[in-house]
């Protein structure tokens, strides 16, 4: 599925890919319109976006149709984060009076979304060997789901590990506590607007001193 | 033995003393790590062989140790176990710093639960740099820690004042 | 209660009785064993808070945390070159095998493809990796099940491995050596004899480790039958790697769902599984594993192909927006990233899927009733690196 980067005219693409095709038919089939979102990416991965009601549903019925694997257990937070890239030296935007950029726009992945916040969780399938990608929109006031920990034991731990990083709580888990982090600590990290405070305190300084690549002219060299 | 601690030891008498103390350095090694397994390289592992220099690995409890080599990153959650098990260490004890993680907090400069480096728990005689430090390295880190002994003025340890290598 | 006519079955169940008419008078209470966050048999910083009634373990909770140092924030203030040097320090052992899923995902996403002589190279290298871990597996075991020669011969043949892989790409560990696009460099002359070499003195040790443990009496008492894992809790844990294949699931990354980018279908090779999933099952197929790759890697030295080792990318990596997961048979498991990219030099979000937190996940189920040392087997014979599991 790799193409060559010259850009000669793509031959006939295929243009679809009917075993994930049918595994999306027939999920949808057995789920209604717990289903609100999906996307495919040919050859390659199945994307399928559920409503927080049906999240326990979808597990069930992937369960059954032979997605026992289970993988992971995650989340995404779609905040662009208040701090920047924290690559750009502070001081040079500071010095030349660069404006404040404007905070983008939140925009979801894959099988759209509206939410800040996202669970994102998979399951495979060794009989077929594909795997589908689950993500769930979580209101940004009630940020609750119902646990898998009933239907796939391994989503305990994972579970565990999305609470504290996020925030959330997965109602009817055995064994909410901490995962990685100590008891007292205070904040979730993997949210956009927890601050790394040691680029706070003293900003990553850029790129101090380029050379340029022997025998190629020097473009403005921002990363490495 | 009150004459070491009063100073009132023979400078002869001293040097051996602490010429003996280098050669018999019982180290235990707190591998956490990536580097730790650069130690185990370095301390069980055949080809660089720390035995040769007097060191002996691998004590039964951290109250028979005399030098602690901290291998590996140091995180919040762990640092009261680092600082306990220093404090198990009878007096005279050493410790050396091994890789980047545990010199400054390393390559995880900014996370938000690794201790920046395991000075800011313990007091640490020898610094060894490196991501992995190669086992040739952390044999350099015990050898200069030997000379450190070897001038080391054991009186000024009971004094309280910083140790001076000369 | 069946009727026996056996006399010693007789006087055995009337000591049985016996003792327990004993037990029966003592009041005891369970104790709580802490194996702390330093122990010789975890292999690291991994404590584990036991309930015993007497020897036998009512419940083993891991406590993981104390080697966790936050890569997925990491990454997110971090180009993708620099989160290749960082990730190689998830699973320290075998280094080489953390980058590829990374660079094959961001590949993906890029659009871009590796040219063949690069996707041999970096094939071999997954290899070695894999070699070294495992040895050091196979050693590490024996030691803890209180064999310390296998140790020793562990650390001195991985030296082997551990010299090629130095040779190749400048560190013994933590490569860095994978770029988007292909390789940082090209092989060093004299590289591919030198690898057969150390392919073959590596066979000679696996053979070696077989004479010493798995014929020894004492590894068999202490291994065969202990810490079953039946299939389906294994799938529904997420076990992966050796642990599955251990409990008869024939399911391998590298055959199944080979990502593009890797060239196991250029060598012939064996999948190994084992019906039992008990400890000593997983340890047979890891030492039937660490055989086959030095076979993959002695197969690939022979047919190399000739060429470049970088593809044309851009000297500023920008990765197009777009979410992807790459997952591949890595020595400990499977391990996976799911980049979510924005276009930006920077990725969105890194989730990274290591196999030790999920092959670690299943201790509380394994453990119930297990005797302590058997904790030890149970725990060796998953074999999990502490970087993988904290992350």
């Amino acid at each position: 599925m790799s193409s060559a980067e010259t850009e000669t005219p793509e031959e006939a693409a295929p243009a679809t890919d009917d075993a994930r095709e049918a595994v999306l038919a027939e999920f949808t089939s057995r789920l209604g319109d717990g289903v609100v979102g999906s996307h495919i990416r040919v050859g390659d991965d199945l994307w399928i976006r559920v409503d927080r009601a049906h999240w326990l549903e979808a597990a069930e019925v992937a369960k059954s149709m032979g997605y026992r694997f289970f993988d992971f257990l995650s989340a995404i937070d779609w905040l662009p984060s208040p701090f920047g890239r924290d690559m750009d030296a502070q001081e040079d935007l500071v010095v030349a009076g660069t404006p404040a950029k404007e905070p983008e726009a939140m925009v979801q992945g894959y099988a759209g979304g509206d939410t800040r916040f996202q669970l994102l969780a998979r399951l495979y399938s060794i009989s077929a060997g594909m795997g589908i990608t689950f993500k769930c929109d979580l209101p940004d006031d009630d940020l609750t789901a119902p646990t898998w920990s009933n239907v796939f034991a391994g989503a305990n731990w994972h579970e565990r590990e999305a609470r504290e990083m996020f925030g959330f709580s997965f109602d009817g888990h055995p064994n909410m506590i901490n995962m990685y982090l100590p008891a007292d600590f205070v904040g979730n990290p993997l949210r956009k607007d927890f601050p790394l405070l040691a680029r706070r305190v003293r900003p990553w300084p850029g790129i101090v001193d380029v050379e340029p690549m022997p025998g190629v002219a020097d473009e403005e060299g921002e990363g490495e | 033995m009150g004459l070491v601690e009063s100073g009132k030891l023979p400078k002869p008498l001293a040097k051996l003393l602490n010429i003996s103390r280098k050669y018999s350095i019982w180290a235990y090694q707190w591998g956490l790590a990536c580097c730790a397994i650069e130690m185990g390289a370095a301390f069980a592992s055949p080809r660089y062989d720390v035995m040769r220099l007097g060191v002996i690995p691998f004590p039964a409890s951290p109250r028979q140790a005399d030098l602690v080599v901290i291998a590996g990153t140091v995180t919040d959650k762990l640092a009261p176990a680092v600082v306990r098990l220093y404090e198990q260490m009878p007096d005279p004890k050493y410790v050396i710093s091994m890789g980047s993680c545990a010199n400054c907090g390393g390559p995880y400069w900014d996370s938000y639960s690794v201790t920046k480096g395991v000075d800011q728990l313990i007091p640490v005689d020898v610094y060894v740099p490196g991501c992995p430090p190669r086992p040739e390295a952390l044999l350099e880190g015990i050898i200069l820690l030997q000379e450190r002994i070897a001038h080391e003025d054991m009186a000024a340890r009971w004094k309280g004042e910083p140790i001076v290598v000369s | 209660m069946t009727a026996v006519s056996d006399p010693q079955s007789v006087s055995a169940l009337v000591a049985e009785a016996n003792d327990n008419r004993v037990n029966l008078d003592f009041e005891t209470e369970g104790m709580t064993l802490n194996m702390g966050p330093q122990h010789p048999a975890t292999h690291g910083t991994l404590r584990i808070i036991a309930r015993l009634d007497g020897e036998q373990v009512i419940s083993a909770e891991p406590m993981c945390g104390y080697m966790h140092r936050g890569y997925e924030k990491l990454t997110e203030v971090r180009t993708y070159p620099q989160i290749n040097a960082l990730i190689n320090r998830i699973d320290w052992l075998g280094s080489f095998a953390n980058e590829v899923p990374f660079i094959l995902a961001a590949e993906k996403l890029m659009d871009v493809e590796a040219p063949p002589r690069a996707q041999w190279i970096r094939t071999i290298l997954f290899e070695m990796s894999r070699v070294a871990n495992i040895s050091l597996f196979l050693g590490d075991f024996g030691l803890q099940l209180g064999g310390m020669t296998a140790g020793f011969y562990a650390f001195r043949d991985r030296e082997w491995v551990l010299n090629q892989i130095e040779s190749a790409t400048g560190g013994r560990f933590h490569p860095n050596f994978d770029r988007i696009g292909g390789l940082k460099d090209d092989l060093p002359k004299g590289w591919i004899e030198e690898s057969h070499t150390a392919m073959d003195k590596l066979l000679a040790f696996c053979d070696e480790m077989e004479d010493l443990l798995v014929g020894n009496e004492i590894f068999q008492g202490r291994t065969r039958g202990i810490g079953v894992i039946p299939a389906e809790i294994a799938l529904s844990y997420g076990l992966s790697g050796a642990n599955l294949r251990a409990s008869g699931v024939d399911w391998d990354l590298r055959r199944d769902n080979c990502p593009p980018g890797l060239v196991y279908d250029k060598a012939d090779w064996k999948v190994w599984t084992h019906p039992d999933g008990d400890c000593f099952a997983r340890t047979w197929v890891r030492l039937q594993e660490t055989r086959e790759a030095a076979k993959i890697v002695k197969q690939l030295l022979d047919t190399i192909p000739s060429g470049p080792v970088m593809a044309k990318v851009p000297r500023i990596i920008k990765v197009p927006a777009g979410e992807a997961y790459v997952a591949t048979e890595n020595p400990l498991g499977e391990m996976g990233y799911y980049v979510v990219s924005k276009g930006d030099l920077v990725p969105f979000r890194v989730k990274i899927r290591s196999a030790s937190f999920n092959n670690i996940s299943v201790l509380p189920w394994v453990a119930r009733g297990a005797y302590v040392p058997d904790l030890i087997s149970i725990l060796g014979s998953l074999y999990f690196i502490l970087g993988d599991i904290d992350r």
